[in-house]
């Protein structure tokens, strides 16, 4: 008796196994064709998206947006932060602009100040698990707040303390607003890591519109526009005739860590009389 | 070699005093932990002592230990399967165990320690192939699937599940899966061998951070891992002695290549951002008295002694002293890693170290409280399967 229930066992159990793996791999197609097929509810969503994106048309091979800060120029007045925290609605207190007094090995003091530096090869792209920040065509190091998962590699990894990570929900009132600009963007959900964008919106919605960043105010970053004493310049360095390409081609330039290989699209002019 | 076999029946499970207050114990860790994550979880890693500056801690020391110490799943697995030592069978269940026990409370502690629990999966779908962490993320996966694999047989012939129906025919499948072991040893040892020292290369591929960027960190995490992970399955089977010797051996090797790392990698190939990064350490922070006294003379030495000389190593009293000495030396590894790696701050321009100060980082109550949970849910999970599975039958089935 027992044998031969046994016996009948093992074939179903085969035949299970096979059921199984039937369903499995059946659902799995079908889930596929489900999310990105033309029955997904997401379908729709995406051909518009992919319609906006395909109707402006733009080329981001053509740019590699970069920045220039003159650091003679700078006065240490702190604007450049203050406008950015605005504009990007940013905590006061961890700000994504930094400013910091330091001096030359001649004892002179300078003011030193660091937006991301958006690396072409960035150390925080390549360790991200999730793909949620990437350099785009255009150069800029972007963030998916949508995609990262609150892991903080990012953030340790990147050489320059670029990067900061949303602790909790944001319940702060920004006092930058409306002395030092509007809010142009959303605040960042709780848990996600943030960086400076270059003001990502600004150069996207004013491409569209056919304005140059780094020539147009409103398509240029807000600490770019702020600055009293024009000790950052901001535009595409694959022109050779921007006014950035010019005067990095006429300045002696250096950017951080260069030993680090990161090839950031900040340079910075030293003092001078050397650093 | 004398090698004392197991040959024990479930521990009686009657609800004793003692046993109650076991379990009572086990019951408050977890509403410790419990409470812990409900706060993390509703108001977010705000309420823990972690910065910006400092952005891992405590959390991510208990991922690396608890997998580091789980390792003894696939060196006992490679070493009865692939070696064909079977006398060492007995404790390949239990080394199992313990090593799904470790890498379930590494994606706990994991899941509280991400800001955004609720995107758990993204890796799995959202792959980025250049990052370590997304390497492990996989391995750790399809481990855990191995190690599932691999101790299916063992709950599906617990006693418990005598009367369930259909239990027959999943014990015959089960019993199929079970001849499967040698290749499941194979691919564990092949996963594990890769995530182990992955775990190292978390932090030796950091390039912006000097003291961890060198390529000894993922050879220095693996042998770790296989010297002491088969050593804490051995505490928690109270004693087999041959086992010791391994795990003494093993801790004689990485504590050579300390040395080796110590003055090949760190002293001989030092940059200046790496003397400044360490005397810094060394001057403003306890990293002198972790190393030394905790990692070197607690964690290796103390335990070699006591694993490989005849005078201690017959009495099981210090087996089991030792075995927890190096486990404690592994995880205060792990967190000398991780914070003294944060504590020195970034500088862009050489030289201007010495202006700054380093990092603070000590975890604060609602860390502490994950941490308890944790261990509670550990003693939980070795309690319950080593009352209901047959982890110590293993000799029965092939004689």
């Amino acid at each position: 008796m027992s044998q031969k229930k046994t016996k009948v066992v093992v074939e179903l159990t085969r035949r299970d196994i096979l059921k199984v793996a039937g369903a499995a791999v059946g659902s799995a197609v079908a889930a596929q064709f489900l999310t990105t097929g033309p029955l997904s509810p997401f379908a729709s969503l995406k051909q518009a998206q992919l319609e906006r994106a395909s109707q402006g048309a733009i080329d981001r091979e053509k740019y590699h947006w970069g920045m220039v800060i003159d650091l003679d120029r700078c006065i240490g007045c702190e604007y450049c932060l203050r406008a950015c925290c605005a504009t990007n609605d940013v905590r006061s207190d961890r700000p994504w602009n930094i400013v910091v007094k330091d001096q030359t090995s001649g004892g002179r003091s300078f003011f030193f100040s660091r937006p991301c530096l958006h690396c072409q090869d960035a150390p925080c792209v390549e360790v991200c698990p999730v793909k949620a920040t990437y350099v785009r065509e255009d150069g800029l190091v972007v963030m998916d707040y949508d995609r990262c998962i609150g892991c903080r590699y990012c953030e340790v990894a990147c050489p320059y303390d670029a990067r900061r990570f949303n602790w909790e929900a944001r319940s702060d009132e920004n006092t930058f607003i409306p002395t030092w600009g509007m809010a142009e963007v959303d605040r960042r959900p709780r848990g996600v890591i943030e960086k400076c964008t270059f003001c990502i919106h600004r150069i996207d919605q004013g491409l569209a519109k056919g304005l140059m960043p780094g020539v147009d105010l409103e398509a240029t970053p807000a600490c770019v526009n702020i600055c009293p004493v024009k000790a950052r310049t901001f535009g595409n360095l694959k022109d050779p005739n921007s006014q950035i390409s010019r005067i990095i081609a006429d300045n002696p330039v250096f950017v951080l860590r260069e030993e680090l290989g990161t090839e950031p699209s900040v340079y910075y002019i030293p003092p001078k009389e050397g650093l | 070699m004398a090698t004392t076999t197991l040959e024990r029946k479930p521990l009686p499970f009657n609800l004793t005093p003692g046993m109650l207050a076991w379990l009572g114990l086990i019951g408050l860790c977890l509403v410790i932990g419990i409470v812990s994550a409900v706060q993390v979880f509703s108001k977010g890693l705000v309420l823990t002592a972690m910065s910006d500056k400092v952005p891992w801690g405590l959390w991510i020391t208990i991922d690396l230990s608890a997998i580091a110490l789980g390792a003894g799943a696939f060196t006992l697995s490679a070493i009865v399967y692939l070696f064909g030592l079977k006398r060492f069978q007995p404790i390949v269940r239990l080394a199992v165990f313990v090593g799904f026990i470790g890498y379930t409370t590494a994606l706990l502690t994991l899941v509280m320690d991400i800001g955004r629990p609720d995107r758990f999966w993204h890796p799995w779908v959202y792959w980025n192939i250049h990052s370590v962490l997304w390497e492990i993320t996989w391995c750790i996966t399809i481990y855990l699937a191995i190690m599932i694999l691999e101790f299916l047989p063992v709950v599906v012939d617990a006693r418990l599940f005598d009367r369930v129906p259909y239990i027959r025919q999943a014990r015959t499948a089960a019993h199929l899966l079970h001849k499967a072991a040698p290749v499941l040893a194979l691919l564990g040892l092949g996963i594990s061998l890769l995530h182990q020292s992955s775990l190292g290369a978390t932090y030796g591929i950091v390039k912006s951070r000097p003291i961890w960027f060198k390529p000894s960190m993922p050879i220095l995490f693996i042998l770790s891992a296989v010297a002491v992970g088969p050593a804490l399955t051995m505490a928690v089977a109270f004693v087999v002695e041959w086992i010791t010797r391994f795990s003494g051996f093993g801790l004689l090797v990485y504590g050579y290549l300390k040395f080796w790392d110590l003055a090949a990698v760190t002293y001989y190939g030092r940059t200046p951002a790496v003397d400044n990064a360490l005397y810094m350490l060394r001057t403003q922070t306890p990293y002198n008295f972790g190393f030394w006294v905790m990692e070197v003379i607690l964690g290796i030495v103390i335990p070699a002694i006591l694993f490989i000389t005849p005078r201690f190593n017959r009495n099981p009293v210090y087996l089991v002293m030792g075995a927890l000495m190096a486990v404690a030396g592994v995880i205060i590894s792990r967190w000398d890693v991780t914070v003294s790696g944060l504590f020195v701050p970034l500088s862009y321009a050489p030289g201007t170290l010495y202006k700054l100060t380093p990092g603070r980082y000590f975890p604060n109550l609602v860390e502490w409280g994950i941490a308890v949970g944790i261990i509670g849910y550990d003693l939980l999970m070795l309690t319950l399967g080593i009352k209901f599975l047959p982890l110590f039958e293993q000799g029965k089935e092939h004689s």
